[in-house]
């Protein structure tokens, strides 16, 4: 089960951030296939943001054909994105990565620019 | 069930023949289903609009119809909660609940009553008058949630509460509209509190409405604009700042904008309070586009 | 979409349970209600006192004393023994409760049933409820005046029986006509209690606080209750006797009395005293006397609760009139 955290702050519109966080979640292995979304009750009691918004998230979830929506059951997870889960070999190498990089005197945010300038550099026109 | 919640057309209120006018020419229309934000500056005429769809004042000129009738003939199926939450003092908890219930006889949900008062860890014996403005507050939503109101109109629900029992609060409301599809309208002069509850706006300025219409259109209607000071012919503009040689404007575009202006979609906040600053701005009124409303929004994720 | 499917039945209840609207009433004036139950039960037990043991100690006294078969006047019979005296203040008491009841409600429904509301906002809460604001003043106003009848009529009755009981005690220190006890006899203690109502809501209405109307209702109650008091002689056709010399005249209720010429005019009040020369400049031919034989009792009874009761429901068309213009298009 995700838990989704809405900040009004960055400017990004609501429904993308409920997208962006289940991505996300599956991405790291945090939703599977069969898991069910929280209902939209359950996500705005927590939140207080609109219910609408709630299932327009869903609705994108639904066309991009991650979720599906099963009729008075709830919304359950179709497929997972990527195969990095957290406990990948790739996650490994990246934290080892990383300790390498603080060892070397590396900045936290210098780090992050490397690292998200690599990610433009290879995964020019793949949108996150 | 009237797909909508609430119309007015030509509405006026005049308190008193040498009163000035508390609510003119107001006309707009509210679909069902909506969580609607009704806001304004202090004393703009929100409170008297919200007792009029609650059928607590006669309009001097004009109409308003809620859930497709007159106020009156909808009394069952709405419920209003008044912005200082009477209630009777001398009631317990659990008395002021059953007093819903047998005013309401014929609508009355306990368990959805009983589960908001449960989600604020309220003593049901505690009497209303030892409770806390937020306390207070969940009972008051407490019955009138439990009347399963088509249409929840609040009148600043959310004042004298603390952050945690203000996010708390909307969280019950929020889940009680996705649940039941409740249109609620609720009116606020904090508009902070009201962004991403709200899927549509009323501003009311001076007793007139400024803007009415689903919050993203509106949004998407303006324009804020940065940029060398340069002409803004073709484009309503709603308010500019000029500093040196660069200008902030927040304008409706009227076609393509020319020139070097960096553009930036604006938060509810500046666009309300760009038009309250300039009160002789033209209003927007934007109709819901029903067609890509979900219908039933709401069966389908529950 | 869904709000009116799931809706449970309304429970269902026993016949004399209150519900609905009549038990939101009761609930919310709860202690206004054991109030009125203890005033009513306190009121039943002085009365019940003068009519059962307080009598009997008095007329056990009486008898002792040697007064009641007495054919010579006596000084010491003149006044009351302490069980005697006793008895008369417990009458006294018992009147002087029933008398205040009407003021007492009066202020209570214009400060707490009526003008509290509309001050607080609890009033506009119960008109956003399922019932219109109609019901809801015919409620405020018919579940008090039920109780205010069941509390009242008994105890007029009672009072009656007590009356009726105890004659030898009373001698003619309580008559009929007396303010306090006229009103207990009959229908006119409901009449007032109604009309105490009946003004204290229409006040509430009007002046729409608590405490302004608490003092106004207390007042014009007051104001009211003495003018009948003087206005009571005058509602019905009074009785005339006439007399060369003059009356003592015991039992009836005085409306006017006065002098008249040989003519037969009248003369306002009582002329000359009985000096010659005066009641020859005067043509003074004797003294008339207006009064109320006990007979009249029903008749003026029944025509002062007939205003009253008029009185009352004027006052609760307007009350409805006002509410109208309070709650909005909601009436």
């Amino acid at each position: 089960m995700v838990e989704y955290r809405i900040d009004r702050r960055t400017g990004v519109a609501t429904y993308l951030q409920i997208v962006q966080q289940t991505k996300q979640a599956l991405r790291l292995g945090l939703l599977e296939p069969g898991d069910k979304l929280p209902t939209a009750r359950e996500v705005v009691a927590a939140t207080a943001i609109n219910p609408n918004t709630v299932l327009k998230a869903y609705r994108e979830l639904e066309r991009e054909g991650l979720v599906e929506a099963r009729r008075g059951l709830g919304t359950f997870v179709r497929k997972s994105l990527g195969a990095a889960p957290a406990d990948s070999p790739f996650g490994a190498e990246l934290a080892d990565w990383a300790d390498r990089a603080r060892a070397a005197g590396l900045e936290r945010d210098d780090v992050a620019a490397l690292f998200n300038s690599v990610l433009d550099t290879h995964f020019k026109g793949d949108q996150g | 069930m009237s797909d909508t919640a609430m119309a007015a057309a030509g509405l006026g209120k005049r308190f008193g023949r040498r009163k000035g006018w508390a609510l003119r020419e107001c006309a707009f229309r509210l679909p069902a289903g909506r969580v609607c934000a009704v806001v304004g500056p202090n004393g703009a005429g929100k409170s008297t609009l919200l007792a009029h769809a609650a059928g607590l004042l006669r309009p001097t000129e004009g109409t308003l119809t809620v859930l497709g009738t007159s106020p009156a003939a909808a009394r069952e199926r709405m419920a209003y909660v008044a912005q200082d939450k009477p209630l009777h003092p001398q009631l317990t908890v659990a008395e002021t609940l059953r007093w819903g219930r047998e005013m309401n006889p014929r609508r009355w949900d306990r368990a959805v009553a009983e589960r908001v008062v449960a989600d604020g860890a309220l003593d049901l014996d505690a009497k209303i008058r030892v409770l806390s403005g937020g306390q207070r507050t969940r009972v008051a939503l407490a019955l009138a949630l439990g009347k399963r109101p088509e249409l929840l109109l609040l009148d600043e629900p959310m004042a004298d509460l603390d952050p945690l029992a203000r996010h708390e609060l909307m969280g019950t409301l929020m889940a009680d509209a996705a649940e039941h599809g409740t249109t609620v309208v609720m009116s606020s002069h904090v508009v902070a509190e009201l962004e991403g509850s709200c899927d549509h706006v009323l501003l009311i300025g001076s007793g007139r409405v400024r803007l009415a219409g689903p919050l993203d259109d509106l949004l998407t209607a303006h324009t804020l604009v940065t940029g060398p000071a340069a002409d803004l012919d073709g484009h309503t503009v709603i308010e500019s700042r000029t500093t040196g040689r660069q200008t902030t404007a927040l304008i409706r575009p009227g076609g393509r904008l020319a020139g070097t202006w960096q553009r930036t979609t604006p938060t509810l906040e500046e666009l309300v309070l760009a038009h309250l600053r300039s009160p002789e701005a033209p209003s927007l009124h934007l109709d819901s586009d029903d067609a890509d409303d979900p219908a039933e929004p709401v069966e389908a994720a529950v | 979409m869904t709000a009116t499917t799931a809706l449970a039945p309304p429970a269902r209840r026993g016949a004399l349970r209150p519900s609905g609207l009549t038990w939101a009433l009761l609930r919310v004036h709860r202690s206004a209600l054991w109030f009125w139950l203890l005033y009513v039960a306190v009121t039943a037990g002085v009365i019940l006192w003068t009519y059962g043991p307080g009598a009997n100690a008095a007329m056990d006294e009486l008898a002792r004393s040697g007064c009641r078969d007495s054919v010579m006047p006596d000084l010491g019979c003149d006044t009351l023994g302490p069980h005697g005296a006793r008895w008369d203040a417990g009458v006294g008491l018992g009147s002087a409760l029933l008398t205040v009841a009407p003021i007492l409600i009066a202020a209570w429904a214009g400060a707490s049933l009526i003008g509290r509301e509309l001050e607080d906002g609890t009033a506009r809460l119960a008109w956003t409820q399922s019932v219109t604001p109609a019901r809801w003043l015919a409620a405020k106003l018919a579940v008090p005046a039920v109780l205010i009848v069941a509390g009242i009529l008994p105890l007029t009755l009672l009072h009656r029986a007590m009356w009726a009981a105890t004659p030898e005690l009373r001698q003619d220190s309580w008559n009929w006509y007396d303010t306090g006890i006229f009103e207990l006899h009959g229908t006119l203690a409901t009449a007032y209690a109604l009309l105490g109502l009946a003004l204290g809501a229409l006040v509430g209405m009007i002046v729409r606080r608590s405490l302004p109307a608490l003092g106004i209702a207390l007042v014009g109650t007051g104001i009211v209750l003495r003018l009948f008091q003087n206005l009571r002689p005058h509602l019905w056709p009074a009785e005339t006797r006439k007399s060369a010399t003059g009356f003592d005249d015991i039992g009836n209720m005085w409306v006017g009395r006065g002098s008249y010429t040989s003519t037969g005019a009248r003369l306002p009040d009582l002329f000359c005293d009985g000096k010659a020369s005066c009641v020859a400049r005067n043509d003074v031919a004797g003294v008339y006397l207006d009064y109320h034989p006990a007979s009249h009792f029903w008749p003026l009874q029944l025509v002062e609760t007939g205003i009253l009761l008029a009185l009352a429901a004027a006052a609760v068309l307007v009350a409805f009139a006002l509410l109208k213009r309070r709650s909005g298009a909601a009436a």
